[in-house]
């Protein structure tokens, strides 16, 4: 078998290794500077205030075709996640019931609490 | 051996046949790599105990035949799924936990949705734990319980429990949580006040979606991405790297979303002003300092952590207030410290190992 010296498959997988390591080195010492900062969030605020822009200029398209605007859908929205928050409760409020009820929905019985840790005798079981 | 060239002449054949054989084996297992939808992750048997918006509560059923008293509640990360703590039977943590006898519950995280943009930090801290701690208390019949957080998860279970010092938290264990917001370098430099503005962005976008997150994470280490997919083709024969690789990959860009105000108070408070560290912190008026915490507490780092360097996380054990804490640095990356082959050796037995003699 050849050796990881002479192995050119290992060699390769080592040079991949390094130049990772020394690419992220290099970008790391780039991405600690102020300037690289600076020129990072220019770029991301561009970004984020064409979106903001876009996003208006869509709210005012959607109110000329009749159709809802996200305030009204977002609206919309609390809603029906109020009501998923109340099926929730009534859920969980079904379980807890069943449970003291002795009814057979939720209602599996659980191991009782007494594990105590192998340093103190309780052994796996 | 020859030895002038170092080249063992003999075993080039060997050598060759062995690469014809693994490039025929890539060739057949790359075809089934886009046509398979990879290991199935998050399955251990779970009962959705609560869910609000973003806010999701599991209780993972029992898996031995008696429990430790004291319940844990495991607080996961704001930008990542807890399903990296739950990937495939044995390398579960959670199945790990439930097989040594502990009774688990999650408070996991969905995407905020839109209307959720206003969601601060106070929600988090004053509404969500502990509205997920009385629900615990409630299903499990206990007063005590144990509190597990993942990196940021780390930080909202810190501010909780330096809020509410007097219980019902008895355990505390932290991994990878940063609280010296200057020493996390890059993400320090890309949030720099001077050129960040987060009220326009916030402003701008309401929720800071995934894709700005993951990008942050990726650019820690730009490389890595690019390497990851070679070491993927080289590797792509062998089922087990194919396994994992697909793991971790999903569970790295299955980034989510951060609130809008959230996001504005993290990078204000911590980001900026430091208030954690400094000991200034409050949420929603009411102070919270680290000193607060008396309860039993494990922070766990890893060596090799390149998202929350130790630098950001070493000072931690140092400003709380027990007595009874430890901190334990294990090899090992941010993600690699609790979850995957050698998180099952490494973390999860010093886990339970101190935690088991203080869950009774």
């Amino acid at each position: 078998m050849t050796d990881k010296i002479t192995d050119p498959v290992a060699l390769w997988q080592k040079m991949v290794g390094e130049m990772e390591k020394g690419f992220n080195s290099f970008a790391t010492k780039a991405m600690e500077t102020p300037e690289f900062s600076q020129a990072m969030n220019r770029a991301g605020g561009a970004a984020a205030g064409a979106q903001k822009q876009f996003g208006d200029l869509m709210e005012k398209y959607l109110l000329s075709m009749n159709l809802p605007s996200r305030e009204q859908m977002t609206g919309i929205a609390e809603r029906l996640q109020s009501i998923e928050g109340q099926l929730g409760e009534i859920r969980s409020m079904l379980s807890q019931m069943s449970a003291s009820g002795g009814s057979p929905i939720d209602a599996a019985p659980r191991p009782p609490r007494t594990k105590r840790p192998p340093s103190e005798g309780g052994g796996p079981k | 051996m020859n030895a002038p060239t170092g080249l063992d002449f003999a075993a080039i054949p060997e050598r060759i046949q062995a690469e014809v054989q693994r490039a025929i084996q890539r060739s057949i297992k790359g075809v089934e790599y886009f046509s398979s939808s990879g290991p199935t992750l998050g399955s251990t048997p779970k009962d959705v105990l609560h869910s609000r918006g973003t806010m999701n509560l599991y209780h993972y059923r029992p898996m031995s035949d008696e429990i430790y008293r004291v319940p844990v509640l495991i607080v996961m990360a704001t930008t990542n799924r807890g399903y990296i703590l739950d990937l495939v039977p044995g390398q579960s943590f959670i199945e790990f936990l439930l097989r040594r006898g502990y009774d688990v519950y999650m408070l996991d995280w969905s995407a905020p949705r839109p209307e959720e943009k206003s969601l601060r930090m106070e929600d988090y801290v004053l509404d969500f734990i502990p509205d997920c701690v009385r629900r615990v208390q409630a299903d499990s019949g206990e007063q005590d319980v144990s509190v597990v957080g993942y990196c940021f998860g780390g930080v909202l279970s810190l501010l909780y429990g330096s809020i509410f010092p007097d219980g019902p938290m008895k355990n505390l264990i932290c991994f990878t949580t940063p609280i010296d917001f200057r020493e996390m370098k890059l993400f320090s430099n890309f949030s720099d006040r001077r050129y960040f503005d987060v009220d326009r962005l916030v402003d701008s976008v309401g929720n800071v979606p995934p894709e700005m997150i993951l990008s942050s994470f990726e650019m820690l280490r730009p490389a890595s991405r690019t390497v990851s997919q070679i070491q993927l083709w080289e590797n792509i024969w062998n089922d087990e790297f194919v396994k994992s690789y697909r793991m971790f990959d999903r569970w790295a860009t299955d980034t989510l979303p951060l609130a809008g105000e959230y996001f504005r108070d993290i990078t204000k408070d911590l980001m900026w002003d430091n208030k954690l560290f400094n000991d200034t912190m409050s949420v929603g008026g009411r102070a919270a300092k680290l000193e607060n915490i008396k309860v039993p507490i494990l922070h766990a780092v890893a060596e090799h952590d390149h998202i929350v360097p130790y630098d950001a996380a070493k000072h931690l054990i140092a400003k709380i207030g027990s007595a009874d804490k430890e901190e334990v640095m294990l090899k090992g990356g941010h993600v690699s410290l609790v979850a995957g082959a050698n998180a099952t050796k490494r973390l999860w037995p010093k886990l339970d190992s101190w935690l088991g003699t203080r869950s009774t």
